[in-house]
């Protein structure tokens, strides 16, 4: 798409603000196209990471189903879920928020959950099977929290990337192309004005010397 | 009685003109190390209003590879200057402790020179992978 001049008015003042606004928008194009290598860059090093808690996710969650189904067999359905519904676990999630090249991005820690604590005081219907079924779930939960914190970056990233590649891309081929255009325009019409005047100024000068020779 | 902080001429390096306005996100005032170790919920607030929280698990790290002294003069988060006709990153230190944690990070040997340490890009993404809120990129032309 060639460019269009956009002149207001063809003066020298206007030609150096021109010129100014051209420098500004060259600077700030160089800063956009830096943050915007950045947040690829980071988005890319959280797909990565999405994908590795995600494969560990799976793996963790295979674990704790095959654990429980060994715990179901030892203990049987009904004390089973008995003690599931009896057992409490504290766990505590700091929330808060960090912020990558401008971006705001969720950030959940979690503090050390307090080990499973089971109400039945009977220990004949808990078993270190059961206990080490809880374990696998409590770190499957904690792997959850992870990975939401990863997906929802990573959302964030490519709406915030998909906003500076507009940008960059309306500097870099709109804004500063017209600018380049109506500077080297207006500069052109500036030489042609002085070159018309000097040439005004030849025929004057020679009209005035006829008349002197005239006038003798 | 704590010391007197020097004041952060790193932070006032960057606080000019179209700097300023580009990077909402570098934080009004860094604290030390040892300042977000003892709270509760570290934190510090950018120049948009909004706050950078940091996850205790990095400022442990932090902690375990300074020392006493280095914890006290150490600011957070560490800023990382980016520059379009650069193919480096600058970090400006005053104190030197960050060439200490880069090398700890990178695995590799890292050096101060006058008050600046350069790392390349490729090194960019292992330093942001382990030290992800406590490092922040500043854009500089």
């Amino acid at each position: 798409m060639a460019a269009k001049v956009e002149v207001t008015r063809p003066t020298k003042m206007e030609l150096a603000r021109l010129k100014r606004r051209h420098k500004l928008a060259t600077r700030i194009q160089k800063i956009v196209k830096d943050r915007l290598s950045i947040l690829i860059m980071e988005f890319l090093q959280t797909v990565k990471e999405c994908a590795a808690v995600k494969e560990r996710l799976l793996s963790e969650f295979q674990e704790a189903f095959k654990a429980l189904s060994i715990a179901s067999g030892y203990h049987g359905t009904v004390p089973l879920e008995k003690e599931l519904l009896t057992a409490e676990m504290a766990i505590r999630v700091t929330s808060g928020m960090r912020n990558v090249a401008g971006v705001r991005m969720p950030l959940f820690e979690i503090e050390q959950a307090e080990p499973v604590r089971s109400v039945v005081k009977d220990p004949a219907e808990t078993s270190s099977v059961l206990d080490h079924s809880t374990e696998l779930s409590r770190k499957c939960l904690e792997t959850i929290i992870e990975l939401a914190e990863l997906e929802n970056s990573l959302e964030l990233l490519g709406r915030e990337i998909n906003k500076v590649k507009r940008v960059n891309n309306a500097l870099e081929y709109i804004v500063i192309p017209g600018l380049d255009v109506t500077i080297k325009y207006l500069t052109m019409k500036f030489e042609e004005r002085d070159r018309e005047e000097v040439s005004r100024l030849k025929y004057v000068k020679l009209l005035i010397e006829k008349k002197e020779a005239y006038a003798f | 009685m704590p010391s007197k902080t020097l004041p952060d001429r790193v932070i006032e390096g960057y606080l000019f003109d179209d700097v300023k306005v580009l990077n909402t996100q570098i934080p009004r005032e860094r604290k030390t190390l040892e300042k977000l170790l003892g709270e509760d919920n570290p934190h510090v607030v950018c120049m948009d209003g909004t706050p950078h929280h940091f996850r205790k698990r990095e400022l442990e790290v932090l902690s375990q590879i300074t020392t006493d002294d280095e914890r006290h003069t150490l600011l957070l988060p560490i800023l990382m200057e980016v520059t379009s006709d650069r193919a480096d990153i600058i970090i400006r230190t005053r104190s030197g402790t960050e060439a200490k944690i880069f090398s700890a990070v990178l695995d590799m040997p890292v050096t101060c020179k006058d008050n600046k340490i350069t790392i390349f890009r490729p090194q960019l993404s292992v330093v942001r992978k382990k030290l992800k809120t406590t490092t922040q990129y500043v854009f500089f032309t």
